[in-house]
């Protein structure tokens, strides 16, 4: 079966992101430019935790609640696949994701194969240079109209952020157990200035629960 | 509970807020039982530093009694008496395990937003903007520490409040600002700036083997401080005194070995340059106005170092950069990485070696603050550090 027929009506001309890697060959890789109706965004994170843990970690698709930007459920739907459930804002996108490369404590690939969203990425985990721990380099593509990425953005979160985002709260629950949050914690009058404010700073969007129950 | 909070440019009012809660495993909640204003805070009253939201709860120095604690919080327990470092670090990442605290990967919740203003971010900081975590402040009579198995010192003896709780910041900056000057044995050290942070460089400074102190300022009860603590002081409202001319003069045409501008963004100098910048950033065309810094660069003799624990917050002006190469100047500053002075220095204040609370020149409430503001930022009262008491009604000053 091919990619285009696996990924339902949304076709991705692409099969997959691959070469997430930086450097290939003793060059450096600029990450893929935006264009085609793809947006691509590449980010690396240096975390003190084997690759074998972080590959585990990421691998189990259904704790990737406690980590990964607006999703609310994610289940195992075959040993391959899996059910997504994201709140952006008060909005409900679900979509189904495939594994498409498996390399355990070293790579995995994946795509969306139908429902509201329509994506593939890749995440590389590999030692960092000089014993610092393990780097983590996420590959994201996804497809999305100017004014869907641009009412995301305004709302909540650009997109490629979240990407970003989501993979800084995956090393802060790796590190550290928890990510850190501010929401609930007590404050003067806000008013409307302070309120657009944090709308601006993207303090809106909910931080992800992290792993550990929560305290209180 | 009663806080003080930000309300907007020169605008700050002590309201009562919600209690603090646990948010996170590693959280603690204190009950404060002293805390201070800042120098830098003025900075926040004065506009100067961005992100800042209408409400947020102001204070990064202060120390309490543990009142709660989360799940996996195991360093410290209901009722132990701690000082919290205004820094906030997880203790696991690459740079928490580089021992540089304060640019730990983890604790800034809004990292994004520090990464697209300096390209990248450092610790969470307790009420210091939202670029730099967005976390409430200490000036209140709770607060809700995270990542409390890593920050809090536990103080185990009974030194009053007042001698220790300096801890939180303005010592370890202070003493920070004198390791990063590199002073080696019979240095002559200028210091400007004579407020909290700058009287603890002074006395550091003579602690790391400065033979002579050089203290800059024009403020004169600042200055007798910095006299007593034996600097030679230099007064730079004074008519005929040019600091350069004063630095020069007292070491031979040398200049000092070590320069440690204890002033950072809202320099005042008399002269046209401190026009040049006092315009520019009333168009808001510059961002900070760095004078000091400027002289302490012309000022530091040939290889000599420059130290910078004042706080800037954006694009400098007129940076003489070709005197700090001409002269092969080592540069070093930075937010203070606090856990690694925490101790030693509680250590030095236990043996008697210094009294911190000797800076101390007014004790408020959590009413008084607001106004405590002006006054200090209008420099008026001969005010050198201002504690506050937030469970007091009235307090004698």
């Amino acid at each position: 079966m091919t990619m285009a027929e696996l990924s339902n009506a949304k076709t991705n001309a692409q099969d997959k992101p691959s070469g997430a890697s930086a450097v290939f060959n003793g060059r450096y890789m600029p990450p893929p430019e935006d264009g085609g109706g793809q947006r691509w965004v590449r980010t690396s994170m240096i975390i003190q935790a084997s690759a074998e843990a972080l590959y585990a970690r990421w691998r189990d698709v259904e704790s990737a609640t406690q980590w990964h930007g607006q999703t609310v459920n994610v289940r195992r739907t075959g040993m391959k696949t899996s059910h997504w459930t994201m709140m952006v804002g008060d909005k409900k996108i679900e979509w189904e994701s495939e594994i498409l490369a498996d390399e355990p404590g070293r790579r995995i690939a994946w795509h969306s194969i139908g429902g509201d969203l329509d994506e593939a990425g890749e995440v590389i985990f590999e030692p960092a240079t000089g014993g610092r721990g393990t780097m983590v380099t996420v590959l994201q593509e996804y497809r999305m109209g100017a004014l869907e990425n641009l009412s995301q953005t305004i709302s909540g979160r650009n997109p490629k952020q979240g990407v970003i985002e989501s993979l800084r709260h995956f090393k802060a629950l790796a590190e550290t157990g928890e990510i850190p949050r501010t929401e609930g914690q007590p404050h003067g009058p806000r008013g409307a200035i302070a309120n657009m404010k944090r709308s601006m700073y993207g303090e809106t969007v909910p931080t992800p629960p992290g792993e550990l129950r929560r305290a209180g | 509970m009663k806080a003080v909070c930000w309300m907007g440019k020169s605008k700050i009012e002590t309201h009562d807020v919600v209690d603090p809660v646990l948010l996170n495993p590693h959280d603690a909640i204190l009950r404060v039982t002293r805390t201070a204003i800042c120098g830098s805070d003025l900075h926040l009253f004065d506009g100067f530093i961005p992100t800042m939201e209408e409400g947020d709860v102001m204070g990064h120095e202060f120390m309490g009694i543990v009142e709660e604690v989360g799940s996996e919080v195991t360093n410290i327990k209901r009722g132990d008496r701690v000082v919290v470092p205004f820094t906030i670090a997880c203790g696991n990442c690459l740079f928490c395990k580089k021992k540089l605290w304060a640019a730990c990967d983890n604790t800034n919740p809004n990292a994004h937003l520090m990464e697209t203003m300096y390209g990248y971010s450092g610790s969470g900081l307790f009420g210091y903007s939202h670029m730099m975590g967005g976390y409430a402040g200490g000036q209140a009579q709770y607060v809700r520490v995270p990542f409390a198995n890593v920050g809090p010192l536990k103080i185990e003896n009974d030194l009053p409040d007042e001698k220790v709780l300096f801890l939180s910041d303005v010592f370890p900056t202070g003493y920070m600002a004198a390791e990063n000057a590199h002073i080696q044995e019979g240095d002559t050290v200028a210091v400007w700036g004579c407020g909290p942070v700058g009287q603890f460089a002074i006395a550091s400074a003579y602690l790391l083997g400065a033979a002579r102190v050089i203290a800059i300022d024009r403020f004169p009860e600042r200055l007798e401080m910095a006299r007593r603590r034996g600097a030679i002081c230099v007064d730079y409202a004074e008519e005929d005194v040019s600091v350069l001319t004063a630095l020069k003069d007292v070491t031979g045409g040398v200049g000092p070995d070590s320069c440690i501008d204890a002033v950072g963004l809202e320099a005042h100098l008399a002269d046209v340059q401190g026009l040049y910048d006092k315009v520019k950033t009333a168009l808001m065309l510059e961002q900070d106005r760095p004078g000091a810094l400027r002289q302490a660069i012309q000022a530091v003799r040939k290889g000599g170092t420059v130290s910078i624990p004042g706080v800037y917050g954006g694009m400098l002006d007129k940076v003489p950069f070709g005197a700090a190469f001409g002269k092969g100047i080592t540069m070093k500053m930075g937010q203070t990485n606090m856990h690694s002075y925490m101790k030693p220095l509680l250590d030095l204040i236990e043996k008697g070696a210094i009294d911190p609370s000797d800076i101390i020149s007014h004790r408020i409430t959590l009413n008084e603050a607001p106004e405590m503001y002006k006054v200090w930022r209008d420099k008026q009262e001969s005010v050198t550090k201002i504690v506050i008491d937030p469970w007091a009604e009235r307090v004698a000053a």
